[in-house]
Formats: C-alpha cells, sequence, structure tokens
C-alpha cells in the first residue's frame, strides 16, 4: 500500500473515521481468503479497533460473523497479526458472546508462542476464559506466573488478578505462585546479540503479585501483617508502585485495627525519607490522616516527621510532588490548622507559583492557617490573583472563605467585601457564582452583624445577573431576611424593580418575595404599598405570576382581616418540613394504593423544624461537611486496593457505629425508627414524641449480637428501642426480649408499662425490641442495667426454618447500660451571638469535674456534645491537641417547652487528668441545674 | 493447448493452492490427537480442545489448512461458522463409545445436511482400534447409516491415532478422490 492511499484511507489526523460497512465488507472478504495477507489483515483490524474505539458497535450477526472470520486469521503464524487479533477479539468479547470459541487457540500461543507474543496471549485471556475454562487454563498460568520473563510473569499476574472474580476458585490456587513473584526480582532477558536491546527492568513485577498477593489474602490479617513484614525487610522491594503500595497495606491494616499502629512507628518513621518521593508522600498521607482519627495513638515527633517530609517536598522543583504534598496539607489545615503553622513561609512562597494550581491550593491552605490577625492581609492577596485562575479552582478558594465566615465571624467585613468583589466584577459560570452566592447566603444566615450589608449588595447585583437560579435563590434570601431588618422598604424597592424587568420565572419569585413583606413588623404603609403592588402584578400577563400575585394577596388579605393563622403560615413560613422524611413519606402515599387517594396526604405526620432547629441542623452540616469532605478526600487513598473494600469498609461503619453515622443517613433512620415506632398501637396511646436521641452502640460492633439504643421521649413516656442485628449465619432467635433493671430499683421514678419481643430474628436481620416506662412530667435521670435474653434455634439451611423439635436454648447476655439523661431533654439549636444570649439567660448553675479517665480533649468535647444534644457553636467543636485546654460552647433548646439553654465548659489539661468547668445558663432552672451537674 | 492446461493445473494445484479440511466429531473421539499425529507425526498430550486448533500442513507436496474443531455439546452449534471453502471433512468416531454412536451418527448427518458441505467429501475414523471392545469399522459404518449417503465420496478406515495406524490410509484416499472431483469439476 502506497503513502498516498495510506493518507487518503486514514486520514487519522482528519478525525474522520472509516465506514463502518466498508470495514465490515473488507474484514469479511480478506479474513477468509485462502490465502491471508497478513500486513493488509492487520491494518484493517487497526480500521476496526478505531471503530470500535469510537464507540461504534455491531449487530449480533455481523459482530458474530466478524468475530468467526477473525477467528481464521489464527491459521497464520506472523506475531504481529497475532497480537492485532488478540486485540480484537478482546474489542468483541463485549458484544459477541462466541469468544469462546477463541480459548484453544489462544491458550497455544500461551503455551508454545514467542516471548513477543505470549504475554499479549495471556492477557487476553481475560476476555474469554469464563468458571470452567479458567480451570482448565490453570497449569498454564501458574507457570506463567513464576516464569523469568517479566512481561510474561506480568501478564499472567494481571490476568489472573482480572480473573478473580470470574473464576474465584481457581485463581485462590495460586497464592505461592504469587508469592514466589513478589520475591523474585525478574530482569528482563539480555541475548547477546547486536541490536537486541532490552530496557532495564523497574521491576514492575512486583507490583502487579503484589496486587493480587494482597486479593488473595485481603480477608486474613495474620496474612497481611506478615506480608508487610516479609516485604519490608532488607528492601525487598525494588519497584515504586510495589513500595507505594506496601504503604497502602499498612494503612487499611492499621485503619481496622488503629492499635497496631505503634508498632509500625519506626517502619514508618524509616520510609519518611524513603528514595522515592511517591513513598514519601504516601506515607505522610498515611500518618497525617492517622492521626485526625486516632491522635491518641500516634506519637507526636512521628506526626512531626511527617510535616518536615510534606515541607521539604513543597520545595523540590518537580511539580507533581510538590502538588501533591500540597494536598496533604491542605486537609490537614482543615481539622488542625495549627499544626502545619511551619510551613507558612514555604506556602507563602508559593503563592506566586506560576502554576495556578499549585497557588492555588497554597493561598487556601494559608486562609486556613490564618489567624484573626492575618485574614484580611491573605484576603487582599487573593484578591489579586482570583481572577487568573480557573472555575474550579475559584470555587476551592470561595469554599475556603466560607468556612472562614464561619470560624472569624468578627472578620465578616473583609470577607463580604471579597465576595461581593468576586461577585460583581468576577468573570465565571454559573457554578462559580452560585458558590459565592451560597458563601453569602451563610453569612446571612449564620454571621447576624454581617446580614445588612450582605444583603443589601445582593440587592445590587441582582440588578444584573444572568443566572435565573441564581436570582430565584436570591429573591428568596431576600423574602426571608429582609422583613426582620432595619430597612424593609429598601429590599421591596429592589424586588419589585425585578418584576418590572424580568422573565416570569423571575417574577414568579420576586411576587412570592414581596408578599413576605407584607405582615411584617406591623408597618401599614408598607403593607398597604404591597398590596397594592401585588394588585397591580395580578394583571401581569403570565399566568403562573397572576396566579400567586392572586393568592398572596387572598392570603394577606384573610390574615389580617380574620387574623387567619393558616394563612399567614403561608406567607412567613415559621417552620420547615423534614425534606426527607417528606420525600419518602410523599412516595410512598403516590406509589400505594389508588384508593387511598381518597384519604388526603397527612403532612401532620412529618417532622417540623422551627427555623431555629433548621438552622442549627444546617450549621452542624456544614461544620460536618468540611471535618468529613477532609476525612474522605483522605480515605481516597485508606483502602488502598480497590473500590470494593471502600465499600466494605463504609458498610461497617453504617452498621455498627452509631454516632459518626452520616448526618443524612442519620434523619432518614431517625425518621424510620420514628415511622416503626408510631406504627406500634400501644405506643401511640402515648401521644406526640417529643424527642428521639441518636442511637447509641450498646455492644462491641464485633459481637455476635449488635444491639444499638434509641431513647424516645413522650410526654409522661420513654420509650427505650434496642436494635437488635443477629450476625450468625444459621441460628435465629426466637423471643428476643431486653430486661431494663433501674441501676437503684429504690429510687426509681419510672414504671415499666410493656415490652415488645421480637418474635424470630433471622441471620443478618435487624429487628427492633422495645421497653415502655411511664413517668412523671418533670425531667427524670436513670441509668438502667439491660440484659438480652432469647431462644437460639439451629436453622435447617434448605427451608431457612428451624429443624422440627429442637427446642433451642435459652441465651442471656449482658450489654452495655443506657442512660436516660439531661441531654434527652434539649434539642440542639442555633444561635447567631452566643455571648449575648449566654449573658441575657436569667439562671445560672456552675459544676466543676475532674475527669480521670486517661483521653484527649477532643474526646471530650465529642462526648459532651452527644451527652448534651447541644450544638456546639463558634467552631468550638474541634480541640487542638497542641494546646492544654480548650472552651466549648453550647447551645439548645427544652424539648418539652422550648426553653433556652446555654452552656460553657471550661477543659484544662493537667498531669492528675482534665479538669472541667460547666457553667450552663438557662430559661428553666431545673433543666439548667440537671444538665449542668449530669455532664458526665 | 497446453498453456490453458497449465494454467488450470496452477489454478488447482498450483502452489499457492490450500486445502480446507475439517475434523469434526464428538468431544474425546481422538480429532486433536489426530491432527498433530499428522503434523508431527507423534501423540501429543491433549487438553479437551474449547474452540479450536488450525495448522497447515504439507501433505504429498499439497497445503492442507486442517481445523480442528472442539467437539463438546456447547461448542458443536459452532461448527458450521467454519464450513465455508470446505474441501472434505473428516469425521472421527470413538469405537469403543457404543453408548454414543446414536449421537455421533445424528451429529453427522445434521451436519451433511448443510449447503455448504454438499460438494465435501467425507472420511470417516473408527478411531481407538487399539483398545479391547472397539467396534469394527464395518461395525461402526452401520451405526452412523454411512450407506444411506448419496451423492457424496465418502469412505470409512480403521484407525489408532495413539499407535498411527490407518490414518495415512485414509487420508490417501481423501486427496484422491479430491483431486479426481477437482478435475472433473
Ligand atoms: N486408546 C486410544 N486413545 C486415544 C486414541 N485417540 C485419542 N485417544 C485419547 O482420547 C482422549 C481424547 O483425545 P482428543 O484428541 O483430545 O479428543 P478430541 O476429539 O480432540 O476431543 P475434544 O477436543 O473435546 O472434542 C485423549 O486422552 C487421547 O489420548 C486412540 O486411537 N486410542
Ligand atoms: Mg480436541
Amino acid at each position: 500500500m502506497s503513502t498516498h492511499t495510506y493518507k487518503k484511507f486514514e486520514s487519522s489526523e482528519s478525525g474522520d473515521l472509516p465506514d463502518k460497512m466498508t470495514i465490515y465488507q473488507s474484514c469479511m472478504s480478506e479474513f477468509n481468503e485462502s490465502q491471508i495477507n497478513a500486513k493488509k489483515c492487520r491494518l484493517l483490524i487497526a480500521r476496526l479497533l478505531r471503530l470500535l474505539a469510537n464507540g461504534e458497535t455491531f449487530p449480533e450477526t455481523e459482530a458474530t460473523a466478524l468475530f468467526f472470520s477473525i477467528s481464521k486469521l489464527f491459521q497464520h503464524p506472523n506475531d504481529s497479526l497475532r497480537q492485532a487479533v488478540y486485540l480484537a477479539i478482546k474489542e468483541l468479547s463485549g458484544i459477541s458472546e462466541d469468544v469462546l470459541m477463541a480459548t484453544s487457540s489462544i491458550m497455544k500461543d500461551v503455551q508454545n508462542g514467542s516471548d513477543l507474543v505470549k504475554p499479549d496471549a495471556i492477557r487476553s485471556l481475560t476476555a474469554v476464559l469464563d468458571e470452567s475454562t479458567a480451570f482448565s487454563a490453570e497449569r498454564l498460568l501458574k507457570s506463567a506466573l513464576v516464569n523469568k520473563h517479566p512481561s510474561i510473569s506480568s501478564a499472567a499476574l494481571c490476568t489472573s488478578y482480572h480473573l478473580l472474580p470470574i473464576a474465584e476458585t481457581t485463581v485462590k490456587r495460586f497464592a505461592n505462585e504469587t508469592q514466589e513473584a513478589v520475591v523474585d526480582l525478574k530482569p528482563f532477558p539480555h541475548k547477546n546479540i547486536v541490536g537486541d536491546y532490552y530496557p532495564n527492568s523497574t521491576f514492575i513485577t512486583q507490583y502487579h503479585a503484589l496486587g493480587l498477593l494482597y486479593q488473595l489474602k485481603k480477608n486474613d490479617k495474620m496474612a497481611l501483617l506478615k506480608m508487610i513484614r516479609q516485604f519490608s525487610d532488607n528492601n525487598m522491594l525494588k519497584n515504586q508502585l510495589a513500595k507505594v503500595e506496601l504503604v497502602k497495606l499498612v494503612n487499611e491494616v492499621t485503619t481496622k485495627d488503629p492499635q497496631l499502629f505503634i508498632d509500625f512507628q519506626p517502619l514508618l518513621n524509616d520510609w519518611l525519607s524513603n528514595k522515592f518521593e511517591s513513598v514519601q508522600l504516601e506515607t505522610a498521607k498515611l500518618i497525617t490522616n492517622f492521626a485526625t482519627r486516632n491522635s491518641r495513638l500516634i506519637s507526636s515527633e512521628l506526626f512531626a516527621a511527617a510535616i518536615t517530609t510534606l515541607q521539604s517536598l513543597l520545595t523540590v522543583p518537580r511539580t507533581s510532588p510538590k502538588f501533591a504534598a500540597l494536598r496533604i496539607l491542605n486537609r490537614i489545615s482543615m481539622v488542625s490548622p495549627e499544626k502545619i503553622v511551619v510551613c507558612n513561609p514555604e506556602l507563602e512562597s508559593l503563592i506566586n507559583d506560576s502554576n495556578r494550581n499549585i497557588s492555588t491550593y497554597a493561598i487556601t491552605t494559608l486562609l486556613k492557617t490564618g489567624t484573626a490577625k492575618n485574614i484580611s492581609s491573605l484576603i487582599s492577596t487573593i484578591t489579586k490573583f482570583i481572577h487568573d485562575v480557573s472555575d474550579d479552582f475559584k470555587i476551592i478558594i470561595i469554599d475556603a472563605i466560607r468556612s472562614l465566615s464561619l470560624n472569624f465571624p468578627n472578620e465578616w467585613k473583609s470577607i463580604v467585601n471579597f465576595l461581593i468583589d468576586v461577585l460583581k466584577n468576577g468573570e465565571g459560570g454559573f457554578k462559580f457564582k452560585n458558590n459565592v452566592v451560597e458563601a453569602l447566603i451563610d453569612i446571612v444566615s449564620f454571621v447576624p452583624q454581617a446580614k445588612e450589608t450582605a444583603l443589601e449588595n445582593l440587592c445590587d447585583f441582582i440588578e444584573d445577573c444572568e443566572f435565573n437560579e441564581i436570582l430565584v435563590r436570591i429573591l428568596h434570601l431576600l423574602g426571608k431576611e429582609g422583613p426582620s431588618t432595619s430597612t424593609p422598604s429598601l429590599y421591596v424597592r429592589h424586588i419589585y424593580n425585578r418584576v418590572v424587568l424580568e422573565n416570569s420565572i423571575i417574577r414568579s419569585a420576586a411576587v412570592i418575595s414581596l408578599s413576605k413583606f407584607a405582615l411584617s413588623k406591623n408597618d401599614s404603609t408598607l403593607t398597604e404599598s404591597i398590596i397594592s403592588l401585588l394588585k397591580r402584578i395580578a394583571n401581569d400577563q403570565d399566568d403562573e405570576v397572576r396566579d400567586r400575585a392572586t393568592i398572596s394577596l387572598k392570603f394577606i388579605d384573610s390574615a389580617r382581616k380574620s387574623n387567619n393563622q393558616e394563612a399567614q403560615v403561608f406567607i412567613e413560613s415559621k417552620y420547615s418540613y423534614d425534606l426527607s422524611a417528606l420525600e419518602s413519606k410523599l412516595a410512598t402515599y403516590i406509589s400505594s394504593d389508588k384508593d387511598s387517594f381518597s384519604t388526603p396526604f397527612d403532612v401532620k405526620a412529618i417532622r417540623r423544624f422551627t427555623e431555629d432547629e433548621a438552622k442549627a441542623m444546617e450549621l452542624r452540616r456544614k461544620q460536618d461537611q468540611f471535618l468529613k469532605g477532609n476525612l474522605e478526600n483522605g480515605r481516597e487513598s485508606t483502602p488502598g486496593f480497590t473500590e470494593e473494600s471502600a465499600i466494605a469498609d463504609s458498610n461497617e461503619n453504617s452498621n455498627f457505629s452509631g454516632p459518626s453515622l452520616d448526618d443524612h443517613e442519620q434523619d432518614l433512620l431517625s425518621t424510620k425508627y420514628v415511622d416503626e415506632l408510631m406504627s406500634i398501637d400501644q405506643i401511640k396511646k402515648f401521644g406526640s414524641l417529643v424527642n428521639s436521641s441518636k442511637a447509641v452502640a450498646l455492644t462491641d460492633p464485633e459481637a455476635e449480637f449488635i444491639v444499638r439504643g434509641v431513647k424516645h421521649l413522650f410526654k409522661e413516656n420513654v420509650v427505650f428501642q434496642f436494635n437488635i442485628t443477629n450476625t450468625l449465619t444459621d441460628t435465629a432467635l426466637d423471643n428476643v426480649t431486653l430486661t431494663c433493671t433501674p441501676e437503684n430499683p429504690d429510687e426509681s421514678q419510672l414504671e415499666e408499662l410493656f415490652t415488645i419481643p421480637i418474635v424470630r430474628l433471622l441471620p443478618s436481620e435487624e429487628g427492633a425490641c422495645y421497653v415502655a416506662f411511664s413517668k412523671s412530667e418533670e425531667i427524670v435521670m436513670e441509668n438502667f442495667l439491660n440484659t438480652l435474653t432469647f431462644t437460639t434455634r439451629e436453622l435447617n439451611q434448605e427451608t431457612n426454618e428451624p429443624f422440627e423439635g429442637d427446642e433451642g436454648f435459652q441465651d442471656e447476655y449482658d450489654i452495655d447500660s443506657i442512660f436516660l439523661n439531661a441531654g434527652d431533654y434539649i434539642k440542639s439549636s442555633f444561635v447567631g451571638d452566643f455571648s449575648s444570649t449566654f449573658d441575657e439567660l436569667p439562671n445560672e448553675e456552675v459544676a466543676v469535674y475532674n475527669v480521670k479517665e486517661n483521653i484527649s480533649l477532643q474526646e471530650i468535647v465529642d462526648r459532651l456534645i452527644v451527652n448534651t444534644s447541644c450544638l456546639p457553636l463558634e467552631s468550638t467543636q474541634y480541640a487542638s491537641s497542641d494546646s492544654n485546654s480548650h472552651t466549648l460552647k453550647l447551645f439548645g433548646k427544652s424539648a418539652l417547652k422550648g426553653s433556652k439553654i446555654a452552656v460553657i465548659v471550661q477543659l484544662i489539661k493537667t498531669s492528675k487528668g482534665i479538669a472541667m468547668k460547666a457553667q450552663g445558663r438557662a430559661e428553666d432552672v431545673t433543666l439548667c441545674a440537671d444538665l449542668v451537674n449530669g455532664l458526665m | 493447448m497446453g498453456n490453458f492446461f497449465s494454467s488450470m493445473f496452477d489454478r488447482l494445484w498450483g502452489v499457492n493452492k490450500e486445502l480446507r479440511i475439517l475434523i469434526l466429531g464428538l468431544d474425546g473421539a481422538g480429532k486433536t490427537t489426530i491432527l498433530y499425529r499428522l503434523q508431527i507425526g507423534e501423540v501429543v498430550t491433549t487438553k479437551p480442545t474449547i474452540g479450536f486448533n488450525v495448522e497447515t500442513l504439507s501433505y504429498k507436496n499439497l497445503k492442507l489448512n486442517v481445523w480442528d474443531l472442539g467437539g463438546q455439546t456447547s461448542i458443536r452449534p459452532y461448527w458450521r461458522c467454519y464450513y465455508t471453502d470446505t474441501a472434505a471433512v473428516i469425521f472421527v468416531v470413538d469405537s469403543t463409545d457404543k453408548d454414543r454412536m446414536a449421537t455421533a451418527s445424528k451429529e453427522l448427518h445434521v451436519m451433511l445436511q448443510e449447503e455448504e458441505l454438499q460438494d465435501a467429501a467425507l472420511l470417516v475414523f473408527a478411531n481407538k482400534q487399539d483398545q479391547p471392545g472397539a467396534l469394527s469399522a464395518t461395525e461402526v459404518s452401520k451405526e452412523l447409516n454411512l450407506v444411506e449417503l448419496k451423492d457424496r465420496s465418502w469412505s470409512i478406515v480403521a484407525s489408532s491415532a495413539i499407535r498411527g495406524e490407518g490414518i495415512t490410509e485414509g487420508l490417501d484416499w481423501l486427496i484422491d478422490v479430491i483431486k479426481e472431483e477437482q478435475l472433473a469439476a
């Protein structure tokens, strides 16, 4: 084929794809020739592959025909044609079932092929083998695994790795060969032929072998430990990636069992100065991630060494290690910014790095380590530079600023100015602008001092904002916050301008927003002008706008005239619904029988939150997001080898450790619990539910029966819900109940009413058992000792029923006690200005504790937050591990009466333990005393 | 005239011409063993063929392109994908496998129905004659109902792939028939 025709046909640069049918026809005729032209066929296959790579497919009959004609090329012994054939088979294996037919031919190549095609043949086995045929390839693969040629061994390792999910039993027998492949250093064979060039081996086989070996051993902790011990010895691993995997292996093991970490510290310390930068990075990542989760189990020297390693990587000339080190530091900065302050000089010199990705990360990291003192100077540096970076990085910067605004509410002026500046003057797409607006919304909601400035500037911004979605959000915000400002009329003017100038979507939003001003402050002139504006709008050309105006007028009218509460709520909604519950209830309602539509949807069954409660939840979610975002990012490397184990890990979390549940999940779960609870007739009689606690673990997560407790509070009753998971595989539990005995039976003020047992709990099922008590209306605090009782019944594997005539064994099992404490009578709540609220509250109670347990300040803080059910404010939920003291500010409301309670807890770490002084102030004297005196 | 003849001869027997031959039969009949007996003259250890083996071999100055297809039930449906341009089919029967003679017969006759094989010659090997209790070629022929075959050149030869008996005799017959037929055509 001449270059000329080649170009014309191929013209790969023009991007034109060859015609599908032409290629198909040529394949069919060329491949079925009795005399095969290897070069032509190879070219044809290349074109075919290009088609397939571009997402073209063939109908099944054509794909089958193609496959069979390609399979005929096996008669030609040309190596390079053979390689093309393997690739084609691999691609077609997705479309055609018939690839099975290539099995024997490929296996023959694996056995007798040249060193050139052998690895390729081995790799293509992945596409054709299934469980039964893999068995017949066992011997072939085993001998390839231990082949001295690195490419052959690597190919066999990769193939086995991919076969594992397909033919587990076969691959499980490869452990010895795989182990041998890790240990065996395989250079390329050098023949003494001039021009026979082989590069130096990177010993990548070790990496492949380690990956497979991990898959084979991952459920065997002892074997993993042995692997680490063996392969970290004597520099046995030469390959860089293999070493990194080994670090990840340590990570995996220590994540599962943090107590092991201490033994690895010397090893990790060595790795921090490994000759490969990637090993240094991975090790530093492991150490710092581990420290955020288990600060007590890690020596401060090791942590400092990790930071030093990262610090020195910041100054290397190569971009990628620099970037990677920066990212790790950035993560640390989100949880413990004080720990990386030492890197500030290096970080500052990176602000002007020519690589914008690096400079952005440097600046956001600095922002985290920022103190009230240097924030405004940092912000002015960013202002100069934010316009030069891409939207993605702008968003990262905005997010950093956003968390800053929550952490340093007093710096709101420079922050708001900055945000307004980028909003008005910055170039950027929807996502970026939306992020800026979101940051401003946060400030409006959580930093009361900044509210009016931010709102006024947002008003200016909507004068020429090109994004409908953002405009609508801002209009909603103005409607929500505007009426309570000092000059509502200012906002009315801005909103009304939108009605005059914008499209119908925005006009509709503006109408609702306007109507919210009508009832505020009993300012009758304002009300009158709103009404006349709405009347004007009621003639709008758009249906939706008209409808909204008309209905708003109606509501305003009836709210004023007859003081109609319902109408008032429609205009100024004081509540928001639990959206996840609302969604799931609506979904069930819609999917249930048509008949049931005759009964209207009952919105009262959905949990409602007052504005403060909603804000409290929102803030808590945000705080968690910043922290979790960080940990999760850290995780991406944590599970090490596969996503599979990441999923397994997260499942583990959601199943076992109550308090660390994701908040949203927690919400869903509690909604579900409440639903189940309220569907029980005996309990329904108790009236409406006042408060439910989070689920707390009452057993080891590894116990045979995992129990978690939830406390439900009613006006005159308490119900303990015990969720029991049966982790046995072949035994059911019958008649599962809990006996709750008060710790001091003589003084108990609770009277047990009834217990609802679980009739049968099948293996791996979760069920709930309830114990109900009556109590006085007062706050009652008590401890209960709990015993789980049940009858075990062995199951017949076939029927999944107990064997007939098997009486079973009665068994008992003591689990942790459950505390009904003052915190159970409190709901967390938000307040914008904690100090003045605290000072204004009338009743004070002070208590002093000395905690002798050897725990960190952070652990005490966590415990206090859970025990009090209060919301930590002003970012006091993070205790610095470097400091010996901490102050925690908590705020909540009585679940029974809605009265406010605020607590300041000062913690000082001494050689004898932790001294703790709690100062509570509340509207309710008893609640205050009970809470402050029952903290621990 | 001489010119014409030589060009026709070239077309049929020229250096470039290859004959496509299929080896079919139930699993375990000895197909793969026969293929390698022909190619390298030795008995090789075989595994059940998942798919096919294809070898090019020279036999009496001819190039044979021999396809040995797997005989397992799951693979038999794919036989038809390889029928095009086939000059001859070698059908191998395990003469000791009396229980499955009927199956073998059925597969054989179904295969021969195929349009694409109308002109193909058929050689049956009554294989594994070295084993005690093996049916003779005549008995196998009866079991397979070979007499019923019309309009086809066929022959049955008793063979033992292990001992190398009968194989070349069978192939010699096959080559002769093919030559004759193609000349006649
Ligand atoms: N005793 C004896 N054994 C034979 C003879 N020919 C083949 N075998 C054996 O029969 C078994 C199957 O032979 P193969 O050649 O693999 O059979 P196949 O027809 O290719 O089988 P599939 O690939 O599954 O269709 C092997 O153990 C051979 O050694 C023979 O003439 N005599
Ligand atoms: Mg075979």
